[in-house]
């Protein structure tokens, strides 16, 4: 009886169904616009730079979350960086298994804040933390200014 | 704009500043897909409509036979008990004359909308429709009404299937 029990699918009953349309855009900011624009255009990694603090940011942000100053120097991110967490993935992003795991990985660089979340382009029996590893780029015609120009990081040394 | 502040801070894009991609961007579209139901007694409501038929829910609590039906009594706080049907014959109980179609634009030709309470339900139990085959002049409260069904193949479970309500007839109900 109603009310004692939830109603859990509404297609056993009379409905209606639709698509709530919620596109969005969603623009990468004044330092992340810096971030995407020198890897699309130059294929270099960028850390937003605060002086006073000595610290780099990755992503660059705007402004630094120590001392509030506006951040409007921009450094190179080490070619090298370590992986810091990993993750094997056994289905996507929607629930559906994979036919082949997918290695995720936190990687950071040394004397940087924060980091970049991306594949790890190795076998998940080779995902550790601590793996040395760069960022392997897609070709400059193929880049379109998102963290997918990134393909992933590959270990450095097999 | 105020006096003090001739812009905002910030950098203003354009929709053309998106669209042309002058700026990198992610764009995405949710899969939001929903489903909306009736509900168990409205549900099954439609469904009476289809057939021709309207139906109500009754309540051992409070006696009251309920139209449209609902699977919880509002007066006793449980769930109601049985299915029934009721007539399709009832009393106007108040109407509207109204020179504004269903998209609020101005008509000439008046449309008759109101609230008719139906026989074998509960008293002032029923529901609003559309009234016809009257004039504005000659609709009354009070006044007998039967449904005007749409021929069965043109029903489609909606409470249009019922055109309007019209005048009971010499020897109806």
């Amino acid at each position: 009886m109603t009310f004692l029990e939830r109603t859990t699918d509404p297609r056993r009953f009379r409905h209606w169904e639709g698509n709530m349309e919620a596109d969005y855009i969603y623009t990468s900011g004044v330092a992340g616009e810096r971030f995407f624009v020198a890897l699309r255009d130059e294929g270099r990694l960028l850390a937003a730079r605060c002086t006073a603090c000595r610290f780099d940011y990755l992503p660059p942000r705007l402004f630094c979350e120590d001392c509030f100053a506006e951040l409007k120097e921009f450094v190179e991110v080490p070619r090298e960086g370590r992986v810091t967490a990993v993750t094997v993935a056994h289905v996507d992003r929607t629930g559906a298994p994979l036919d082949r795991p997918e290695v995720w990985a936190f990687v950071t660089f040394k004397g940087i804040r924060g980091g970049l979340v991306h594949r790890l382009l190795a076998p998940p029996d080779r995902a550790r933390a601590g793996l040395a590893v760069r960022a392997r780029l897609r070709p400059k015609a193929a880049r379109v200014g998102a963290v997918t120009d990134i393909e992933g990081f590959e270990p450095t040394r097999s | 704009m105020t006096e003090r502040i001739s812009h905002w801070p910030g950098i203003e894009l354009s929709a053309a500043d998106l669209l042309e991609g002058k700026v990198t961007q992610t764009r995405f579209r949710p899969n939001a897909k929903y489903a909306w139901a009736a509900g168990e007694a409205m549900s099954r409501f439609l469904e009476e409509l289809q057939n021709g038929r309207l139906i109500a829910r009754t309540c051992h609590g409070c006696d009251r036979i309920l139209f449209p039906p609902r699977m919880f009594c509002e007066e006793c706080f449980r769930p109601t008990d049985a299915w029934t049907y009721i007539r399709d014959t009832g009393t106007i109980e108040t109407f509207s004359i109204s020179y504004l179609d269903t998209d609020a634009r101005r008509i000439s030709e008046p449309i008759l909308v109101g609230v008719v309470s139906l026989d074998g339900a509960s008293p002032k139990m029923g529901m609003m429709h559309y009234f016809g085959d009257m004039t504005k002049d000659e609709i009354r409260i009070g006044m007998r009404v039967k449904a005007s069904w749409k021929p069965r193949e043109e029903r489609q479970g909606s409470v249009l299937d019922i055109r309007y309500f019209r005048p009971l007839r010499e020897g109806e109900g």
